[in-house]
């Protein structure tokens, strides 16, 4: 855990200021904020219902905040789309996982580098420069990004046939296909074996030194939270009730009645 | 075969149009938009050459100028283009069987004008369009070039950036969102481009109608192009020209049908005017038991596979 000390004063690159997101009478996410730091992986975890998901929707524009500020780079983003928000640089995983079922692997990467692509209607349809080139390399940055999440070699077929695993790999090199400066991961180990999440584990941390990413992820597995994240948030009934390193987080004795004392 | 030609000639045009009418749906369609506004756009493309070619553009020539004709289905894209955006942008808010009310209101809102405007003519009708061809069937150096282009763009449509992007938003509009792809953009992108290619046909149909009236652009008229879209195939361009030349020349066929010796008295009468009554059980049978329609891109993946 020294590294994540050493790296206290690095730049903040997305803070949330008192989030608040109400579901009629229910507070999903209640006055919450917080500060991710530059190349951190910062764990989000409690327990089921604890607006973990509705914090990361909110992040991504999916739904908006009903009050609260969401500041991104020094810039207020709670206003944007989630196109725009993707376009900014956070790019993000699903619980419920939401591929593009019906299209090939390699085509639902290729999809995710339309920001990254400028040919439009005349010069795509006519295969005018710079549309030829273009679509050369997205196919080819989208096999490497397959090659990583080991899937180049079923390329073609199509995304709903694959094993759950292979579904969330293929969702996490769909989203590194945007290029993004940070990652959202929801749930990325979910109905993986333990195995499974200890090479998930050595994997994403391989993700954030190869691609510089900061990654947000959501997990319910605490092994695995502890030992990759450089701090945690605990969320419970949508409040924020415990922010830090791990090992503080463990020993806090809020959490442990709230969720760890539960495992 | 000049026999065929003759007899048939007007069919043959009326299919190749029916292609096009079907591609006209299939555009909003790709971004999974369930838009009836075709026949809206229809409708005023046919008034828009109509006008110009009975009031503005008289000729002394006994046959109508051509490129007088493909300025006229110009002037209808680019109207029919601008009136998409200006229509789209509001109703691509709605989803589902919301946008297809809307469309269909939207159609009527167009009858009803055409219907009580003196320009065009009201609900006679404008009569006399000039013809820019000897024979009905001549109508193809027009139609069938314009079926052909269209088929070849959508082919490269669905294999480049823009296609992909109303792929993916049929697919999973908030994934494509999240994907950074704005979905009102290219949403009403795809339906523009399917206000433009009906307009675009329509004004070749005023020609080739030779009238034009408020009854060309209806609610029945929408049915008739969603069961080309629905039963042909949704998911690849070939379902819906497939299905509109089959199910245009459907009526000829079933009018033959109920011309042949021996059927009873209400059978054949069923078979001549219950078309529409046949297009609705045709809607509700193939959405049942082929919801991609019977052209799906599978069958061209199978053959690929079996190679």
């Amino acid at each position: 855990m020294s590294h994540s000390i050493s790296e206290a004063n690095s730049s903040i690159v997305l803070e949330a200021r008192a989030l608040t997101r109400r579901f009629g009478g229910l507070l999903a996410v209640n006055n919450v904020s917080f500060s991710v730091k530059k190349h951190e992986i910062f764990g989000l975890i409690g327990p089921n219902g604890a607006g973990k998901t509705t914090l990361f929707n909110l992040i991504t524009a999916f739904i908006p905040p009903s009050s609260g500020q969401l500041i991104y780079e020094g810039s207020e983003i709670i206003h944007l789309r989630p196109h725009q928000i993707a376009a900014l640089g956070i790019a993000r995983t699903f619980q419920n996982i939401r591929l593009f079922g019906e299209l090939s692997a390699l085509e639902n990467v290729i999809i995710a580098r339309h920001l990254h692509t400028k040919s439009n209607m005349i010069t795509g349809v006519l295969g005018l420069p710079p549309a030829p080139s273009e679509e050369l390399k997205t196919q080819r940055k989208a096999l490497d990004l397959l090659d990583l999440v080991g899937l180049s070699d079923r390329a073609d077929e199509k995304a709903k046939n694959f094993a759950y695993g292979d579904q969330r790999r293929l969702e996490i090199a769909r989203a590194l296909a945007l290029k993004p400066q940070i990652l959202l991961l929801d749930e990325p180990a979910a109905g993986m074996n333990p195995n499974e999440k200890q090479q998930l584990t050595e994997f994403i941390r391989s993700l954030r030194d190869r691609f510089n990413l900061t990654i947000i992820l959501i997990e319910h597995h605490v092994p695995l939270v502890m030992g990759l994240c450089d701090r945690i948030a605990v969320l419970d009934f949508g409040q924020l009730i415990a922010l830090g390193e791990p090992s503080v987080v463990r020993n806090d004795p809020a959490v442990i009645e709230a969720y760890l004392g539960n495992e | 075969m000049v026999d065929f030609f003759a007899t048939y000639g007007s069919l043959i045009v009326s299919m190749v149009l029916g292609g096009l009418l079907g591609l006209s749906l299939y555009l909003p369609l790709m971004t999974g938009q369930l838009s009836l506004a075709s026949p809206g756009f229809y409708a005023l493309g046919g008034y828009i050459a109509a006008i110009l070619s009975t009031k503005v553009f008289t000729s002394s020539s006994s046959l109508f100028p051509i490129p007088l004709l493909l300025l006229e289905m110009l002037i209808a894209g680019v109207t029919c283009g601008l009136l998409g955006v200006i229509v789209g942008i509001p109703a691509l808010r709605l989803r589902g069987i919301y946008l297809a009310i809307a469309t269909i209101a939207f159609v009527e809102v167009l009858r009803v004008i055409s219907l009580n405007l003196d320009i065009t003519g009201g609900a006679v009708g404008i009569f006399g369009i000039p013809q820019p061809f000897q024979t009905q069937l001549e109508y193809l150096w027009i139609a069938l070039p314009l079926l052909l282009i269209s088929m070849v763009l959508l082919y490269r449509l669905e294999r480049i950036r823009v296609g992909r992007a109303f792929i993916a938003i049929r697919e999973d509009e908030l994934a494509a969102g999240a994907m950074g792809i704005d979905p009102t953009y290219y949403k009403v992108l795809a339906f523009t481009l399917g206000a433009i290619l009906a307009g675009v046909v329509g004004a070749i149909s005023a020609h080739f109608l030779n009238t034009w009236n408020a009854r060309q652009g209806t609610f029945d008229a929408s049915i008739i192009y969603l069961t080309f879209v629905l039963i042909g195939g949704s998911r690849s361009f070939l379902g819906p020209v497939i299905g509109g030349m089959v199910f245009t020349a459907l009526p000829e066929i079933l009018r033959s049908l109920a011309d042949t010796g021996g059927l009873p008295n209400w059978l054949a009468q069923f078979l001549r005017d219950g078309r529409l009554i046949i297009f609705g059980l045709l809607i509700v049978i193939g959405t049942v038991f082929f919801p991609q329609g019977l052209i799906t891109p599978d069958i061209f993946q199978r053959r690929k596979n079996q190679k």
